[in-house]
């Protein structure tokens, strides 16, 4: 009871925030008298989102399953590539030299390469996806992991931890806050990147009506497949800060 | 420097990844649709060299721009947010979720918004530039140690003086690793920006190598938009070690 209290109460703050928003945006568009072409109201966005709701539907479960994809895999090959290079150091040696080449390139460069690949299909998105997520992950976790200190590394190591001990009941710890940030940049990265994908060549999902909709100058079916994105995106977003809370309930 | 500490440098990896690149490739006999041999990759950018430099060149300016001023309001932000708890409530999650507008399906927008200027690719830069700086800043300054804070208030110090002497420092690294994220990402926005009708650019030689299915020029182009990025991770990493040596605690 308590918990639901609360949480409507640190959900206020955000509908606030968005009513003056929306409500600025809808009368300041109306009073400047801005053509839909420029920037359309709010209600006409929603308006074309509901009327469409059918094909954008169906486009943002494509996206969504694939960024979800995406993330999952990017994110579980970021965590483990952490692990494995803070136990081997040599494993570190051979692979940061690639990683750091390939996280310099930003992703969307290789969407060309990609799709080339992959096909149109959702192997290509997936792909993407989670070479959005992996290095920012691995990075971001490497970092956390190597920041405890060389004495409390000692205490634990006299009282006969292992470096598995050390690794799960100290580094694992310490980094949670990092695993976190990296996980958050992360998810909105892997969505953007499976949107970009789509808007290069797709069947199905948000960025190809996205791309479609340019073409034929809808920009309000535009606007309203990045409505739609957004919240496909908040819903996701709102079930990682959950998991969140469960990782480092200690705080 | 020595030769173990020059094997471990950044600089090596791309030796490193280089010679893997020329001995991998004849080795496991790997289909050139995947990865051509790194000579005819040489080769296809020498072939467009010029086009090649001026391209770079292009984008390296809009991603300086859209960079520089998505770090000053994600530091902006990231302060207020740590200060406010209503402002951070109230806008942090509507942030996030703008984070996730996909701003390229606004390339068309943007461009009717600010013309076919160098400016809408500043602007899409900016906005992918912006997120990670704020978070990274925000968590940062919540790392200071909340009984160094009570020291400091004891011997009278100020709002301003907490701020400047003990969060900011201790934001630092923290705020140097968002700005590294950022890098790569106003790199794809500067890339992203270009497709939507440019001439010059590595994103408009991005678009036409895919057109034209030339895996030799897709390469070319990820390695220039690689130097790109390392080249201003670089100068970041530089900044860092000369002006932010310290770790947070």
């Amino acid at each position: 009871m308590a918990s639901r209290l609360s949480l409507v109460q640190g959900a206020l703050p955000v509908f606030a925030a968005l009513a003056i928003l929306l409500l600025v945006w809808q009368f300041g568009a109306a009073l400047l008298e801005i053509p839909t072409y420029i920037l359309p109201r709010p209600a006409e966005i929603v308006a074309t989102a509901i009327t469409k709701s059918g094909l954008l539907g169906d486009a943002l479960y494509v996206t969504l399953v694939e960024a979800v994809a995406g993330f999952l895999i990017g994110a579980a090959a970021g965590i483990l590539l952490a692990v494995l290079m803070m136990l081997a150091p040599p494993v570190e040696a051979v692979l940061m030299p690639v990683a750091i080449v390939i996280n310099a390139v930003p992703s969307v460069a290789f969407v060309p390469l990609v799709l080339l690949w992959f096909g149109l299909g959702m192997a290509s998105k997936i792909a993407i996806g989670a070479l959005a997520v992996v290095f920012v992950v691995l990075l971001n976790l490497l970092a956390g992991l190597k920041r405890p200190e060389v004495e409390a590394i000692n205490l634990m190591r006299s009282f006969g931890a292992g470096p598995l001990g050390i690794l799960f009941r100290l580094r694992f710890p310490a980094a949670m806050p990092q695993l976190v940030t990296g996980l958050r940049v992360g998810l909105a990265r892997s969505t953007i990147a499976v949107i970009v994908a789509e808007m290069m060549g797709a069947y199905s999902g948000i960025g190809q009506v996205i791309y479609q909709a340019t073409g034929q100058v809808d920009y309000l079916t535009v606007w309203a497949a990045v409505f739609v994105a957004m919240l496909g995106s908040l819903a996701l977003y709102g079930v990682l800060v959950a998991i969140d809370r469960k990782l480092v309930w200690w705080r | 420097m020595n030769l173990s500490a020059l094997a471990r440098s950044p600089y090596a990896s791309v030796v490193y990844v280089a010679v893997a690149w020329l001995v991998l490739v004849p080795l496991f006999s790997i289909s050139p649709r995947y990865l051509p041999p790194l000579g005819t990759v040489i080769a296809d950018a020498r072939s467009v060299w010029p086009d090649l430099v001026a391209g770079f060149w292009r984008t390296l300016v809009e991603t300086v721009l859209g960079f520089v001023a998505g770090t000053i309001l994600g530091v902006g932000f990231g302060i207020a947010f740590a200060y406010s708890r209503l402002l951070e409530r109230a806008l942090f999650p509507i942030f996030v979720a703008l984070q996730t507008v996909p701003v390229i399906a606004f390339g068309a927008i943007v461009v009717i918004w600010f013309g076919n200027t160098i400016m809408a690719k500043v602007v899409i830069a900016l906005y992918l530039a912006f997120f990670p700086v704020a978070v990274n800043t925000l968590r940062g300054l919540e790392l200071a140690d909340p009984q160094r804070i009570a020291l400091m208030r004891s011997f009278g110090a100020s709002r301003l003086q907490l701020f400047l002497k003990l969060s900011l420092p201790t934001a630092l690294p923290n705020i140097l690793i968002g700005m590294k994220l950022a890098v790569a990402l106003s790199i794809a926005g500067a890339v992203v920006g270009e497709w939507f009708g440019d001439t010059v650019g590595l994103g408009v030689m991005l678009l036409q190598a895919l057109y034209f299915e030339q895996i030799p020029r897709v390469w070319v182009l990820i390695i220039a938009c690689g130097l790109l990025g390392t080249l201003l991770y670089g100068v970041l990493a530089i900044l860092e070690r000369r002006y932010v040596w310290w770790r947070p605690d």
